[in-house]
This record gives structure tokens, C-alpha cells and sequence, in this order.
């Protein structure tokens, strides 16, 4: 049973950006141990809504982490309530380096730190030898790397991935779907926003599709 | 011998202008805002320093050392006040705002100061004594070495905050990546004002070691924040290597040009070569352009 | 231009003249005397610090300069009014025209800093230049105002000639801004990407403010000295550029109205404050302060709005016949198109080509080059190497308003649009700049044939995004070209709105343009589009019928992400 409890959960949001409504009511679950896929060309609004999950786009409605209504909080506490955002783009601190960009999203205390920086390169082999440097310097699939491995450091219950396939090598593209499986077999949900349908489909427990910023499951 | 003793008088005034410019390029990378209250803040601190001194027993050998922390505490608290008055109630508005909203703050302080200490130029206590000691045949003031002592304690303490600690490396993350940091859980608010906190205590102390040699009076602040913006338009935009040169830059000028020709020469000559900076290099004398954020 | 609208001005001369003569001391008279120097200094500064949105720091130097050219010319070549007047004015004009090349051209914090360095080398070289300036202790002995003769003493006759010269400065900023420069100033300012693309040229406009806000400075400075009788270097000093920022950010950046608050409530406010003694700057700055948090627009934000501009009565207008736009020879080809990023090659020796009544539908996956293409074309972000020709004509290497006002217009991703300003002056802007001397006809031709009129005099933040999307359209098409180049204009819309845009479009094509759509919807471009291409990696895949492009393996392997 356990395996079926949503984690997170979105009743009618609404999401505006720029002061223009870019999606209107959107309902969707996200359960554990499970990636959901949201499918849809660009444009279709798939940005606007994990951007108004983490609250960084202005939102009405309700949105359940683990049951509790997070649509009220600053994006801060939305993210120590336990949600990670890897946005497109990879966005990794350019001028930090690798370790530097996992260390700056882990807890404070030290130790604990250590602990995950380790697990993140067991994970990802390929960052091992790339700690000391500057995350810009990193090939687009390391940063890919980078990226989640820095939402990893929080130990975050629900994972909101934007395109994360995008400009990768086909090879980069199978690592990083048994990636996302194992978060997955390790409880966590994953929230898969993407364009690419031959990627994304085969992963997808539940599947929803975004057109013109309406969303229909399918 | 007077190149000698020229020298350390440049290396002393410059490390007192690297406090200021990297306490301004705190700010600025934090909040990609020009903070023109800056200056007065420099003021301030040296204002603070003549204030505290009055509470000092009189025969006390290190008497500006001993100010310091107290210095250091009020200069905090006051860029606590800049960043909660005039950028935080600014919210998206264009950075256009800051600057009028530093301005402010900034006449408020020097006007505060003027009403408060008169306009008469005052001197705050040498940090450890006056006189000086021979050093390759040249006389160097004990001031002179104890500025560039200390402003080298403070500037490696920064260092090492900003690359060895969390909060370090949640300032750089702030500063490259607001957005994305506060994705992160950073709390962003909080960081900004800290980087007020920082950025103001340097100017502070930076107006504690100024205020011996060179007085403090409330209409410094003017040429003060021009000197921190052009070292760090000179070092490269947001860089705090970069900022710490162009205030030794400005320093070794400074004195170099006032011994050949005279004060106002090296002055003007230095607000000339930066306009040509401007023209011909945007981008700095030093290193390539850092990543711009839009 | 009618008794309405002079009758605020006209009340305010009056009960400023009675004031004046009836009521005032001559301490009063004093204060008036002085409002009305800054009134002119303010007024120019509203030039390059509202309508142009650049922080100068300079207005001060300006203002000082004035004032020294008058000092000098009257004490030591004991030259009239009417030869320094105009001497000083051209002095601090001449100055900003030398350094605006430079200048004129860096950004926000740049500009900044090169205005304030260029106003203390000044400073410097009025403190130091003694034998002209006279040093720290300036100059005295300054003639009061003489015209042919006359000599204007201090009291009442000053005040008049001031308030005269005041009057016309008025007139000027009046004149200078008229509704339509307002607007291309207010697109210029807030969509600084997309002036340009519309045929603005952002940079004569900025170079314009610059130029008359030193004029102004110059006037204010030179009437100063003559109300002091003294010239010293605080007329250079730090403190009169904070006065007249303050006056500014209080009364308002953008109307006369506003320089007139500002400039007679700061002149008077330290009278009212005179208990506050040494604290009385303290208080300025904390108005300072409370104002740009609270009111930021200033204060005349809080008088009644001014009428947005009216065209020809809004009637619905029957869609233009075919011909309103260029022939049929109209036509665009690219050719050898490269442009890289970093290591990125964004287009990879990309090239294209169509003519006037075609339709040509882009798409391609995330990166593949649409917008680089765009940008390219249009000279945004110019292309690293190739050849681009509008109608046979090479327009590759023009400045994008160039390339604009030769025929090719386009839209944004983003509508950029000024939210203040209504629709028909939007549009305007983009007609405006060809010299035609009245844009409204054709304004409004444009605004019917979008389907618009009703919104016409909307504020273009009103609207619903899907009208935002047919008023960049509209502003795309006013002044005519030959080529349009149209960014993901269906993005965001519902599906009647994007039926809506592309019928638009096909009207368009067939009234002669040449169209190219970029977009991701295959849906909206597919019953439209005369031919579809497929970009990948900065390089055509496919480019044929839509049907035939859309079957092609390739194109679904790289766009869909099927196996081919």
C-alpha cells in the first residue's frame, strides 16, 4: 500500500506568468517509487507549472507535499519541506566547483555532507575526477550529472526534473534513466517534465499531457 | 629611499581602498545593485572610531586596535539598516532604484553625521601608536605598516570565509544564481543582508584606518564610493580579486603621481583614465568579462 | 490643443504672478527666483533621466558649466546677457556632445560612473584653475540680467525674466515631447531589445535627451549666477545634482507638471523646515527615500492622467485591398548563415530563402537555431558570417532599426510591450520614425486590419495575452514591409486564437508580404504554411510541403523523437 501513497499532489493550481495566465487548473498526482511524466511540445506550459511548484511563478490553488499545503510558502521552505527542482538548463553554479556545487545544496552540518558528496559520485563515476573543477567546464551530460547530484544532497521526497534530456548523447540519455530508476527504488518520486516522448515514455508510471496550458492524464 | 617610503604609504592607502572596493563588490555581487551609500559608510566608521575613542583610558598603547571590533559591530549593524531600507523594499523594480535609494541613505547619513560631529575634519587614533621605524634607509610610519597589517588579516579572514565555509559558498552561489539558490533552499533574504552586514563592516574599518592619517569629515563620502566603483570598473565588474587591485591601482596612482606633480594632477588624471577604461575596455583592465547576468 | 488643456497652465502663470507681485516678500521673491532656475534644470533632466531611463550624474556639471561660462564670460570679458545666455547653454551642450559618443553607449552602471568622473574632473578643474576660475573662491562681481539696456535688478524684475525663460523651456519640453516621442522614449526604454526591431533608433533618441538635458542644465546654471551675482565651485559640487535628483524623483520623472512640483516644493520645503535646523538634509534625504519607496512615480503621478493619444475615430475599417503592402517582387535570402556561442554552433551555414505570398513555417526541437535564426535576420544578434539580401539588397551588417525601416519587421516570444502605453501609440512608434508626418492614419489602418479598433486606447497591460500577441502583429506591419518574421506567435493561445493569428498571417501573405512563421505548434502551422522547414543544430533538415517535411524520417526522429 505504502507504494501508492501520492507525495505530491496539485488540486486546480493556476500559474501566471508575467502577469499572463499560463496554466489554468491543473490536477495532478505524483505517487512514490514512481516517475511521472508530463509530456508536451515547448510552449505547451510544462516550465510554468514545476516553476509554480517550487514557487518561483505566482500560483493560486493547492499543492500537497506529503500531504501538507505548501502553495503558501516562500520557495525556500518549499524546498526544505522536502521538494528538489532541477530546472532546464541544468543552471549548475558556473564559477563554483563540482564539489562546491554539491556541498552549497547540502545540509550544514559537515559531516553529513561528506556522506552524500560520496554517494553522489558513487551514483555518477564520471564526476569523481571532475570535483576540483569549475562546474562551467563540465561536458552538458556532467552537468546534467551535476545537477541532480546537487538535488541529491538534500534528500529531497519529490524530484521536479525539466527536460533533462535535452542535448544529450543517446549513451548520456540510458545513464540517465537508470538514474532516475534508482532514485525511484529508493522511495522518492520523480516528477519528469519533458518534450521528448521516445525518452520519457518508457520510464512513465503515470503519464500526463500538456496542450495550450490545459493538462489531461492519459 | 623616497621610492621606498612612497611605496608604503601607496601600499597602505591601497589596502585601506581594498577594503572599501571589495565591501562595495559584496554588495554588489549580492545584489547587483551599485550601493552609493558606500562611502558614507567609510564616514561612518571613521566617525564611529572617534566616538568610541572617547571612551578610551588615555595612556592605552594599541588604542585603534582596541577600536576594531567596536568599529566592526556598528558598521555591521548600520549596513543591516542600508540593505533593510533602501533594497529590500525595492522588490523587481529596475536597479535604476537602488542607486536613488542608496543616495538617500547616504544623505541621510552624512547630513546625520554633519549635524552630529560639525563639518570641521577630525582625526580618529593611530591603531598602535604613532612614529615609525627605519626600513631600507626610508622612514615608515608604524600606521602605515599596521593598515596594511591589518587590512591583510581581514582580507585573507574573507578568503577563507568565502571559499573554505557553507556560508561562503552559499554567498557565491547567491551571487551567481539568486534564483537557482533559493531553489536550493538558500535563504536569499538573509544572505543579501549579511552581505550589507560584511560589505559595510569593511567600509567601516576601512573609515577607521583612513581617519588617523588623512582626518574624516561628513562630505568625504562623495569621492570615497567614486574611488571603490572605479576600482572595481578597473579590476572588472564583480570580481573581489579584481577590485583589490584596482584599489591598489588607484593607490600607486595616487601617490605616484601626486609626489611628481601635485594632488589635483592625480586626481584628474585618475577620473580621466578611467573614462578611457570606459571607453576602450569595458570589460576591466583585468581578466576576461565575467559571466554577465542579464 | 485646446482652452482645456491650457487651462491648468494658464490658472498656475496666474496665480504665480500674484503671488509674485502681490503676496511675496522679497525673501519670497528670492525662492521664486530660485524655483525657477531649477525648474529649468529639472526639466532637462527629466530628458535623459525619465523619458531616456539613464542615470546621469552629470546634470550637475551641466548645470555648473552654465554657470562658470556665464562668471568667466561676464566678469572678464564683460560680455551681455544676450551674448552668455547662449554661450553657456552652448558650453554645457558642446560638453555633452563631446563625451556622448562614448558614453552614450554603456550601460546602466557604466554610465553612471563615467557621468560622475566627468563631473569631478570638472569640480577638479574648477577648484584648481585659478586664474580663470578663480579657485576655490570662484568668481564675484557677476552682472545682474541686462537685455539691450535693461537691467533686470533683483525682486520682481528678475523673477520675470526667470519665470520667462521658464515659460519657454516649458514650450520646449513640451514640444520636444510630444505624445508620439513620449512613446518611442517609453518603448525605447522598456523594451530595449524590440525598439530597434520596429525601426526606433534608440541610440539618436538617447543622444537627443542627452543633448537637451545639458542645454537645460546649462540655462539653469547660467540664471543661477545671475540671481547669486557669485559663480563658485559648489554650482559643480555633488549637492546640486542631489537637489535636482531629489526634485525630480519627487515631482515625477516624466511631465512638466512634475519638474514644476518638484522644483517649488524642495525650493520652499527648507523654509517649512526651518525648525529642523542642521537636521533639515537629513529630513530631505529620508523624503528622498520615502518617495521612491512609496510614490515612484512622484508626485504628479497623483494629478489627473493625461489623455492617451487620439487618432481618427476608431470605425471599424474593412481589411485593406491586396497592395497596401510592398509588391509582389518583395522576397528574403539567406545565405552561408554561421553564428556560435561560447563553442555552441547555434547556425551552422544555414541557408533560406522565400518570396512575397508565401507562408514559411519553421519548427524544429528545443536549440535547434529558430530564435538564433530570427535574431539573426533581423540583426538583433547579427550572424558571425553570411550574406542576407531584402529584396535583392544586402541588409546584412545594417543596425537592426535600419534593417526595419528597409522592410523587414518581426515579433517576439515575449510580446514587448510598454504596459503603460496605449495601443495606437504603440503602433505609432513603429510607423513614426519613417518620416511620415502624421502616423495615425496609417496607425489606424493597421489597427483595423488586426481586428484592434476596440482596444485601440487600451493600455497594452490590460489586455489578454492572445490581444498582446495581434498588437505586436499590428506594430509589425504599420510601416509596410515587405518581410515579417513572426517568433512563436501562437504560443500561450487558446486554439480559436491561434486560428485567429493565422488567418492574420495568411491575409498578410496575401496581400503580398513575404511571412516566415517560427514555431513548435505543427498544428497551428500546418493548414497555413506554404512550406515547412525543419531546423537541427543550426542546419535546414527538411524544407518542402508540410506534409512532405513532416513525413520525412529525419525530421520525426529529431523533432518527435521517433525512430526513424
Amino acid at each position: 500500500m505504502s507504494e501508492n501513497t501520492p507525495a505530491l499532489e496539485t488540486r486546480n493550481i493556476t500559474v501566471r506568468h508575467g502577469g499572463v495566465t499560463a496554466l489554468r487548473d491543473v490536477c495532478f498526482t505524483a505517487l512514490q517509487r514512481e516517475i511521472t511524466v508530463l509530456l508536451g511540445v515547448n510552449g505547451a506550459g510544462k516550465t510554468s507549472l514545476l516553476r509554480g511548484i517550487v514557487g518561483l511563478a505566482a500560483t493560486d490553488g493547492t499543492i500537497l507535499l506529503q500531504g501538507r499545503n505548501i502553495g503558501a510558502l516562500a520557495t525556500e521552505d518549499r524546498i526544505r519541506a522536502g521538494l528538489a527542482w532541477v530546472p532546464e538548463g541544468r543552471r549548475v553554479f558556473p564559477g563554483l566547483t563540482v564539489a562546491e556545487n554539491l556541498d552549497v545544496a547540502g545540509p550544514a552540518d559537515s559531516a553529513t555532507r561528506r556522506e552524500r558528496l560520496a554517494d553522489v559520485v558513487t551514483r555518477f563515476p564520471q564526476l569523481a575526477q571532475r570535483l576540483g573543477d569549475r562546474a562551467w567546464q563540465l561536458s552538458g551530460g556532467q552537468q546534467q550529472m551535476l545537477a541532480i547530484g546537487r538535488a541529491l544532497m538534500a534528500r529531497p521526497d519529490v524530484y521536479l526534473l525539466d527536460e533533462p534530456s535535452l542535448g544529450l548523447s543517446p549513451a548520456m540519455v540510458d545513464v540517465l534513466a537508470e538514474s532516475l530508476h534508482a532514485l525511484t527504488a529508493e522511495g522518492a518520486a520523480v516528477v519528469l517534465a519533458e518534450q521528448n516522448a521516445g525518452f520519457a515514455q518508457p520510464l512513465a508510471g503515470r503519464r500526463y499531457t500538456l496542450r495550450n496550458g490545459i493538462m489531461s492524464e492519459d | 629611499m623616497i621610492a621606498t617610503q612612497l611605496l608604503v604609504n601607496a601600499a597602505a592607502l591601497g589596502a585601506a581602498y581594498a577594503l572599501v572596493a571589495i565591501g562595495f563588490v559584496l554588495v554588489l555581487n549580492a545584489t547587483t545593485a551599485v550601493n552609493f551609500a558606500h562611502g558614507e559608510s567609510v564616514v561612518a566608521g571613521g566617525f564611529a572610531a572617534v566616538a568610541l575613542a572617547g571612551f578610551l583610558p588615555p595612556d592605552i598603547a594599541v588604542p585603534g586596535l582596541v577600536l576594531l571590533p567596536g568599529v566592526l559591530v556598528v558598521s555591521a549593524l548600520l549596513g543591516l539598516a542600508i540593505g533593510a531600507l533602501a533594497y529590500l523594499p525595492i522588490g523587481n523594480r529596475p536597479p535604476v532604484s537602488v542607486f536613488v535609494t542608496t543616495i538617500a541613505v547616504g544623505i541621510v547619513i552624512a547630513n546625520g553625521l554633519n549635524a552630529g560631529f560639525g563639518a570641521a575634519p577630525r582625526s580618529a587614533p593611530p591603531l598602535v601608536g604613532t612614529g615609525g621605524f627605519e626600513f631600507l634607509g626610508a622612514t615608515a610610519s608604524l600606521q602605515s605598516l599596521a593598515i596594511i597589517a591589518t587590512a591583510t588579516v581581514l582580507i585573507g579572514a574573507l578568503a577563507w570565509l568565502l571559499q573554505r565555509t557553507q556560508l561562503g559558498r552559499r554567498f557565491r552561489a547567491c551571487a551567481q544564481d539568486p534564483e537557482m539558490a533559493r531553489a536550493l533552499g538558500i535563504r536569499l533574504t538573509r544572505i543579501t543582508l549579511m552581505a550589507f552586514a560584511l560589505g559595510t563592516a569593511f567600509a567601516g574599518v576601512a573609515g577607521l584606518l583612513l581617519a588617523h592619517q588623512f582626518f574624516v569629515s561628513a562630505s568625504d563620502g562623495g569621492v570615497l564610493v567614486l574611488k571603490a566603483y572605479i576600482a572595481v570598473v578597473i579590476g572588472g565588474w564583480g570580481s573581489l580579486r579584481g577590485a583589490a587591485a584596482g584599489a591598489l591601482l588607484i593607490a600607486v596612482f595616487e601617490v605616484g603621481i601626486a609626489a611628481i606633480a601635485s594632488q589635483p594632477v592625480a586626481e584628474g588624471a585618475l577620473y580621466i583614465a578611467v573614462l578611457l577604461v570606459l571607453f576602450v575596455r569595458p570589460q576591466g583592465l583585468f581578466g576576461e568579462p565575467q559571466q554577465v547576468r542579464a | 490643443m485646446n482652452l482645456r488643456t491650457h487651462m491648468p497652465a494658464a490658472g498656475m502663470a496666474t496665480a504665480l504672478a500674484v503671488y509674485a507681485t502681490v503676496l511675496a516678500s522679497s525673501y519670497d521673491q528670492r525662492l521664486l527666483a530660485l524655483s525657477g532656475v531649477y525648474l529649468i534644470l529639472v526639466l532637462g533632466y527629466q530628458f535623459i533621466f525619465g523619458h531616456a531611463g539613464a542615470l546621469s550624474l552629470a546634470q550637475g556639471a551641466f548645470f555648473g558649466a552654465g554657470a562658470y561660462a556665464t562668471g568667466i564670460l561676464a566678469t572678464r570679458w564683460e560680455l551681455g546677457f544676450l551674448a552668455t545666455f547662449p554661450l553657456s547653454i552652448a558650453f554645457a551642450a558642446l560638453l555633452a556632445a563631446i563625451i556622448a559618443a562614448p558614453v552614450l553607449r554603456l550601460r546602466t552602471h557604466y554610465f553612471a560612473l563615467a557621468t560622475l568622473a566627468l563631473a569631478q574632473l570638472l569640480l577638479l578643474v574648477a577648484v584648481n584653475w585659478e586664474p580663470v576660475t578663480g579657485g576655490a573662491n570662484g568668481l564675484s562681481g557677476v552682472p545682474p540680467v541686462s537685455i539691450l539696456g535693461w537691467q533686470a535688478p533683483r525682486g520682481l524684475p528678475l523673477v520675470a525674466v526667470i519665470w520667462g525663460i521658464a515659460g519657454i523651456a516649458m514650450l520646449i519640453a513640451h514640444h520636444q515631447m510630444n505624445p508620439q516621442r513620449r512613446a518611442a522614449f517609453s518603448v525605447a526604454r522598456e523594451t530595449p531589445l524590440a525598439a530597434p526591431a520596429f525601426g526606433i533608433d534608440a541610440g539618436l533618441l538617447r543622444l537627443r535627451a542627452f543633448l537637451l538635458s545639458a542645454a537645460f542644465g546649462g540655462a539653469a546654471g547660467a540664471l543661477f549666477v545671475h540671481t547669486n551675482r557669485v559663480v563658485s565651485p559648489e554650482t559643480l559640487g555633488f549637492g546640486v545634482m542631489v537637489t535636482c535628483l531629489t526634485m525630480t524623483v519627487v515631482g515625477g520623472r516624466y511631465r512638466i507638471a512634475g519638474a514644476l512640483i518638484g522644483a517649488l516644493l524642495l525650493t520652499h520645503l527648507p523654509e517649512w523646515l526651518r525648525g529642523l535646523d542642521a537636521y533639515y538634509l537629513v529630513a530631505m534625504g529620508a523624503l528622498l527615500l520615502a518617495m521612491v519607496l512609496f510614490a515612484p512615480d512622484g508626485l504628479a503621478s497623483f494629478l489627473p492622467a493625461r489623455k492617451p493619444l487620439s487618432g481618427t475615430a476608431a470605425s471599424p475599417v474593412p481589411i485593406p485591398s491586396p497592395g497596401l503592402f510592398a509588391g509582389p517582387s518583395s522576397s528574403l535570402e539567406a545565405t552561408g548563415l554561421h553564428k556560435s556561442f561560447g563553442g555552441i554552433r547555434a547556425l551552422d551555414g544555414l541557408d533560406l530563402s522565400f518570396k512575397s505570398g508565401e507562408i514559411v513555417g519553421v519548427i524544429g526541437p528545443n536549440g535547434a537555431g529558430k530564435t538564433t535564426l530570427a535574431n539573426a535576420l533581423t540583426g538583433i544578434a547579427p550572424a558571425d558570417a553570411g550574406v542576407i539580401r531584402l529584396n535583392g539588397n544586402e541588409i546584412s551588417g545594417l543596425a537592426p532599426h535600419d534593417i526595419a525601416r528597409r522592410g523587414l519587421t518581426r515579433t517576439f516570444q515575449t510580446p514587448q510591450l510598454p504596459a503603460a502605453l496605449d495601443i495606437r501609440s504603440i503602433v505609432m512608434t513603429a510607423r513614426n520614425h519613417t518620416g511620415a508626418h502624421n502616423a495615425a492614419p496609417d496607425a489606424d489602418d493597421a489597427i483595423a486590419f488586426c481586428g484592434l479598433s476596440d482596444e485601440a486606447n487600451e493600455a497594452s497591460g490590460s489586455l489578454p495575452h492572445g490581444l498582446r500577441r495581434r498588437v505586436e502583429i499590428c506594430r509589425a506591419i504599420v510601416s509596410r514591409p515587405s518581410v515579417m518574421v513572426l517568433d512563436e506567435p501562437a504560443a500561450g493561445l487558446t486554439p480559436e486564437e491561434q486560428a485567429e493569428i493565422g488567418a492574420l498571417c495568411r491575409a498578410l501573405a496575401d496581400a503580398g508580404m513575404a511571412v516566415l512563421l517560427i514555431d513548435h505548434n505543427v498544428g497551428f502551422l500546418k493548414p497555413i504554411a506554404d512550406r515547412l522547414i525543419c531546423m537541427a543544430e543550426g542546419r535546414i533538415l527538411a524544407d518542402g510541403s508540410p506534409e512532405a517535411t513532416l513525413a520525412d524520417p529525419s525530421v520525426r526522429a529529431a523533432y518527435f523523437g521517433m525512430d526513424a
